[in-house]
């Protein structure tokens, strides 16, 4: 068949394949586990997801330069989200002695 | 070749998935990591490949594993009361996505007709460096200051007494 083809290939829906897949299990690691340092790893995949996305989009539409400009800044962010995200987790580990986030449930009603 | 970098991507976030390690999970990450530089080398953009490999590979990973080390906390803690019902729902929501996802691909006629045309030249560092400090000069100086902003507030939340 040409579609699965295309997909074991290497052409775009292949990659869009990938990508989605890969959000998928990055959401299952945050939805499924209850350790916060795994849930942040699934948050990172998440992004990777949207970044094989993005560049699959840009290279099959024209090869745009606009695409690797905004991952430059996608991974910036990410960068940023990573150092202020960790810390938080430091934060709680030091006030509740815990990772686990259903232990942390102060605001809860 | 890609079936081979699409199987290492995914090979390595469902074992970061199912890791009960917290370590071997952060090297699970890892791998994934580098399928998805591989992936990026595919689509003709090794910049994209190196950036990949050195900020998250390299720093986002390394900060993750330091953070860890430092709790000291390697292995998930015992569950204080079962939750069937979310985790039972929550998996059946994933697969249903999954099955939704590749649904959408088999179907859509745009990503067939986007994947029938000439492809354009690799991306090189210096088109890259161009349109990055000709068209969004703005935009960079603003990351540079937001990632001062997230250093100083890491910062800020770690240390005990400023």
């Amino acid at each position: 068949m040409n579609l699965a083809y295309s997909i074991l290939s290497g052409g775009l829906p292949g990659y869009i394949l990938v990508a989605l897949l890969l959000f998928v299990i990055g959401l299952g690691a945050v939805l499924v586990r209850r350790s916060i340092l795994v849930q942040f790893m699934g948050v990172e995949l998440m992004l990777n997801a949207a970044n094989v996305a993005l560049l699959a989009f840009a290279r099959f539409r024209g090869g745009d330069v606009q695409g690797t400009v905004f991952y430059l800044f996608i991974i910036a962010v990410a960068a940023c989200e990573a150092a202020v995200g960790l810390a938080l987790v430091v934060g709680l580990f030091r006030h509740r002695r815990t990772t686990d986030t259903d232990r942390a449930d102060a605001l809860k009603l | 070749m890609f079936l081979c970098f699409a199987l290492i991507t995914l090979t390595g976030a469902v074992a970061l998935t199912f890791q009960r390690n917290l370590v071997v999970a952060g090297l699970c990450l890892v791998l994934s990591f580098m399928g998805v530089a591989g992936l990026f080398l595919l689509l003709a953009n090794p910049v994209a490949a190196a950036l990949q490999i050195i900020v998250y590979s390299g720093a986002i990973v390394v900060l993750l594993l330091f953070v860890i080390m430092l709790l000291a906390e390697h292995q998930e803690e015992p569950a204080q009361r079962r939750r069937p019902l979310q985790r039972w729902g929550s998996v059946l929501v994933l697969l249903a996505l999954a099955a939704g996802a590749l649904r959408l691909v088999a179907r859509s006629h745009v990503l067939r007709s986007l994947d029938s045309g000439p492809l354009p030249p690799a991306m090189n560092l210096d088109t890259l460096g161009a349109a990055l400090f000709n068209d969004h000069l703005l935009a960079f100086e603003g990351v540079g200051l937001l990632l001062l902003a997230a250093m100083v507030g890491a910062v800020a939340l770690v240390k005990r007494d400023l």
